[in-house]
């Protein structure tokens, strides 16, 4: 069955035509995916992340790229008055798509000859820099790029309006897939947010999202990246994000994975030159028979860097969560201060959590630590409440809600906290009637 | 004396039980195959079954691959040729005491700093003695026959008490485990066998040590340690090796079976020759060490790893019965060109199993240290509890040292803790103590033994004063 979605998603790479500028990228592409052979339960990568029920589906090209009432609402995100481009299974929505406009944004298809070059010369290049932690569905994805959003912020622009991009899928009454590509350059001194959604209407569909997000922040640049994964729980989606951070540059990320059939996730932070910065947080919470899985990797190439990560996630019901977390430091990387903590809490007999903070360090003058707890919900804390008052499956939401909201009232942008916080409530509050005013209300915030 | 006779006084011991001894042995032509099994069974004088246990082993192992996923650089290994059998040759006849044995073979020992003799009756340890392949003396035999424990060869025990190594053999880490637990059953040559029966409580600490002397030979060891109902056990084990410029392969087998309320402490100091400065030499050891606890069982594993070119170890614990305890405590280091991939397994399947982990990782010189170890709580492990620690200490910039725990959990009631920390000797620590009037290279020592310390504690009294100066003599040319 993976020989044969291997040899269909190569014939459909192999039929969608490159732009003139990317038939490279694509050459290399192809030439990768076709020899790369699909992952087994023996590929560590992937031990706890099966793709058998995956791989049954022949997937097409979406061909509904209708945009319906509720995905304009998903898309809309309030108070956060984003230049937005809207994709409807991965084709363009021009109504809502206003970034266009921003000097900073261009489709590939639309590049002129200067951004053309630009394109050629970056594509691919950070992704390249994953040595041993890229796999085949990124060579699948720059085999199948014919689209994709280049964002330019020139040296020194501040941006602060911040930038969303929404890949939203519905139905298409047959398996589809859908490629995503975005390429961020943030120059020298530059600053900019963006905001990258991957969300579909409440319809069951049988889709297949594979997106990758490269980003390259120059010297002194800063970057705030959210990455929200809330697609509807039939959808498949894999993803990676790969960032190159250069001389005193920051990286600042949310990732959010509600949880779905699938939802791999790859985030690799290339720290290459000293003085950078990551500062990295992400939650999941899967439910259902849900499988989510992260794998973060954290490369210290340069001395003088550091980096803080933390994860959390809540597993309920059948679901299945994979946490892998790699720090790596490399021979010269002395002087770094690099920590990562995951967090993860069991709510049934059957949900399961697979773990592995790794840490693999080459030079001697760093200071690194990882953590990593599992748990359940603290009994004495559920008690507390209910000794107050609050009923059990109530005191249960508050504090599933809790372990979480540290997470997303630390974000910068309101406007994300105010459009989680009741996804999320009503998540963890699915079996009661009433939720506590407060903890929909973004007023108390 | 002074401080420079002193450096070239230690550098010149650099590795203290480098020496070989002269003595003539009995090995085999290099080289493996059914034959060669069915001989070292014969020259044993195994049952029938033990035979055919062994070639089923060997047609498993036939079949499998080397693993590749530690993360470890090896030579290949040329497993036609080594020599699968080596003794030393007097022990045609075994002495039946002390007084008969081989004098150059005592003082081996002597050099060792094993004292077979007075200085173990003083200190109240039973020692059983491995040299090459075969083992050579088991002292305090009568004593603890008395008490009814049984401690003895396992060739000894397979002659004495077939039905009991028969029953327990192979329950724990079966043939085909793995690669190297597949080699060790078809090929294994001596180790130790211990029973201690219900209720009793071993009247001294048990000890064995290895010794590998002959070129080119490996040695496969196999120790089998049954604690019945509510008895208890604490054993020791010591190696070390000539200096030698080939890699010479190490694969033993430890089974450890602890039923209800039992306790088995099992300590490991290990100090097999790591090989030069440029990598030459030295001990390939793979190992693979296992328990299982039973309900109210505790099973303690300690490890003081200081030796070997290549380290490949996870001992275990399976805690099978409700309340069962695992615990591992292990410090780990390396220098020169050493690599160590070791570890623990925690497999929780009864309710309110406990575990606890504390691995502290020492990289120096131009080594590379791993911590890989794998906590599981099974849907079973109602209230199991598990908390890990696992510290590294860099020494020079040229050394590495990495984690990776697997943490796997399939009920909720269960709680996991891990943390690790990495980092160096700091400067800091180093000044105060300099200014203090403390040299650099006791600096270093005395730093190091307090991030150890908490091993140590483990450790019982001798081996842990042992284990300290191992920890000194190792470190040196590790700093400035």
């Amino acid at each position: 069955m993976a020989e044969q979605f291997h040899a269909q998603q190569l014939a459909m790479a192999k039929a969608a035509t490159a732009l003139p500028f990317l038939t490279e990228l694509k050459e290399q592409g192809l030439e990768a995916f076709s020899q790369a052979s699909m992952p087994t339960r023996k590929t560590e990568a992937w031990r706890f992340t099966p793709l058998f029920k995956f791989v049954g589906n022949e997937y097409v090209q979406a061909q509904n790229n209708e945009l319906n009432e509720e995905l304009a609402a998903v898309a809309n995100i309030e108070d956060l008055n984003a230049a937005r481009l809207v994709f409807v299974n991965g084709v363009l929505n021009t109504e809502l798509s206003d970034a266009l406009a921003l000097e900073q944004v261009t489709l590939f298809s639309q590049a002129n000859a200067e951004q053309q070059t630009l394109i050629k010369n970056n594509l691919g290049s950070v992704l390249a820099q994953a040595h041993g932690t890229s796999h085949l569905f990124n060579d699948l994805n720059n085999a199948s790029t014919t689209e994709g959003v280049l964002i330019h912020v020139a040296k020194n622009q501040q941006l602060t309006q911040p930038i969303q991009v929404s890949y939203l899928t519905t139905d298409n009454k047959v398996a589809f897939s859908v490629n995503t590509r975005i390429l961020m350059i943030v120059e020298t001194g530059a600053q900019a947010t963006l905001v990258e959604q991957y969300a579909s209407d409440s319809t069951a569909q049988v889709s297949f999202t594979n997106a990758m997000t490269e980003i390259r922040v120059d010297d002194n640049a800063q970057i705030q990246h959210y990455r929200l994964v809330t697609i509807q729980e039939e959808a498949q989606h894999i993803g990676g994000t790969h960032v190159e951070l250069n001389r005193d540059s920051q990286y600042n990320a949310f990732h959010l994975s509600l949880g779905s059939k699938l939802s791999r996730n790859d985030l690799v932070v290339n720290h290459n030159v000293g003085g950078s910065h990551s500062e990295i947080s992400g939650v999941y919470v899967p439910q259902h028979d849900d499988l989510v899985d992260f794998h973060t990797c954290i490369e210290h190439r340069a001395a003088h860097c550091t980096g803080n990560e933390v994860f959390r996630g809540i597993i309920n019901d059948k679901a299945r969560a994979v946490f892998n977390g790699r720090i790596h430091i490399h021979p010269d990387a002395q002087k770094t201060h690099s920590e990562l903590s995951n967090k993860n809490l069991l709510l049934t007999n059957s949900a399961e959590i697979y773990t592995k903070p790794e840490l693999e360090i080459y030079a001697d003058d760093v200071k690194c630590a990882h953590g990593a707890t599992v748990s359940q919900l603290d009994e004495q804390a559920s008690f507390y409440l209910q000794s107050r008052g609050i009923s059990k499956q109530e005191a249960n939401v508050i504090l599933s809600f809790g372990f979480i909201n540290e997470l997303l009232q630390a974000l910068p942008h309101k406007a994300i906290t105010h459009l989680l916080r009741p996804v999320l409530a009503r998540r963890f509050g699915r079996d009661t009637d009433e939720l506590s005013s407060h903890l929909l209300d973004k007023d108390l915030l | 004396m002074s401080s420079t006779a002193e450096i070239e006084r230690r550098i010149g011991n650099e590795y203290e039980a480098g020496f070989v001894t002269d003595i003539e042995s009995d090995t085999i032509a290099p080289g493996l195959n059914e034959d060669v099994i069915r001989f070292i069974s014969a020259k044993k004088n195994e049952p029938e079954w033990m035979t055919e246990w062994r070639l089923k082993a060997f047609h498993e192992w036939q079949k499998m691959e080397k693993p590749e996923w530690a993360n470890l650089k090896i030579e290949e290994i040329d497993f036609q040729s080594i020599s699968y059998y080596s003794a030393p040759k007097s022990m045609k006849d075994r002495p039946q005491s002390l007084d008969e044995v081989d004098p150059e073979l005592l003082r081996t020992y002597d050099k060792l700093g094993i004292p077979l003799h007075e200085q173990m009756q003083l200190a109240g340890v039973a020692v059983d003695a491995v040299f090459d392949s075969v083992s050579v003396i088991t002292t305090f035999r009568e004593k603890l026959a008395e008490a009814g424990v049984i401690f003895m060869p396992i060739s000894d025990a397979l002659q004495e008490y077939p039905e009991l190594v028969k029953k327990y053999i192979g329950s724990v880490v079966p043939q085909r485990d793995n690669y190297f637990a597949a080699l060790n059953s078809a090929v294994f040559s001596d180790g130790s066998f211990v029973y201690i029966p219900k209720g009793v409580r071993c009247p001294m600490e048990l000890s064995t040590y290895f010794r590998i002397n002959e070129l080119n030979t490996g040695q496969f060891e196999r120790t089998l340690i049954v604690a019945e109902e509510g008895s208890h056990v604490s054993y020791l084990e010591g190696c070390t090796a000539p200096m030698r410029d080939e890699n010479q392969l190490h694969a033993a087998v430890v089974e450890l079976i602890a039923f209800d309320n039992a306790e088995i402490k099992y300590s490991t100091v290990q100090n097999w020759y790591p090989g030069d400065e440029n990598g030459k030499g030295g001990i390939y050891n793979f190992v693979t060490k296992r328990a299982i606890a039973h309900t109210n069982a505790k099973v303690s594993w300690t490890q003081v790893e200081t030796g070997s070119a290549i380290t490949w170890k996870y001992p275990s614990v399976v805690l099978k019965g409700d309340n069962s305890i695992g615990e591992f405590y292990s410090v780990a280091l390396t220098n020169k060109m050493q690599q160590a991939d070791t570890g623990t397994k925690m497999i929780h399947l009864g309710k309110n199993t406990k575990s606890t982990i504390i691995a502290k990782g020492i990289s120096a010189g131009r080594s590379q240290s791993t911590y890989r170890g794998l906590v599981r709580m099974n849907p079973g492990a109602t209230g199991a509890r598990n908390f890990t620690e696992c510290d590294s200490l860099l020494i020079g910039d040229k050394c590495g040292a990495h984690t990776f725990p697997y943490i796997e959990s399939k009920n909720p009631s269960a709680i996991i803790e891990h943390e690790a920390t990495t980092s160096t000797v700091s400067e800091d620590q180093l000044f105060l103590c300099r200014q203090r009037g403390i040299d650099t290279e006791k600096a270093v020592s005395m730093i190091v033994n307090g991030f150890c310390k908490e091993v140590f504690k483990e450790l019982p009294m001798e081996f842990a004063v042992e284990a300290g100066r191992l920890l000194e003599v190792s470190l040196e040319g590790a700093v400035g």
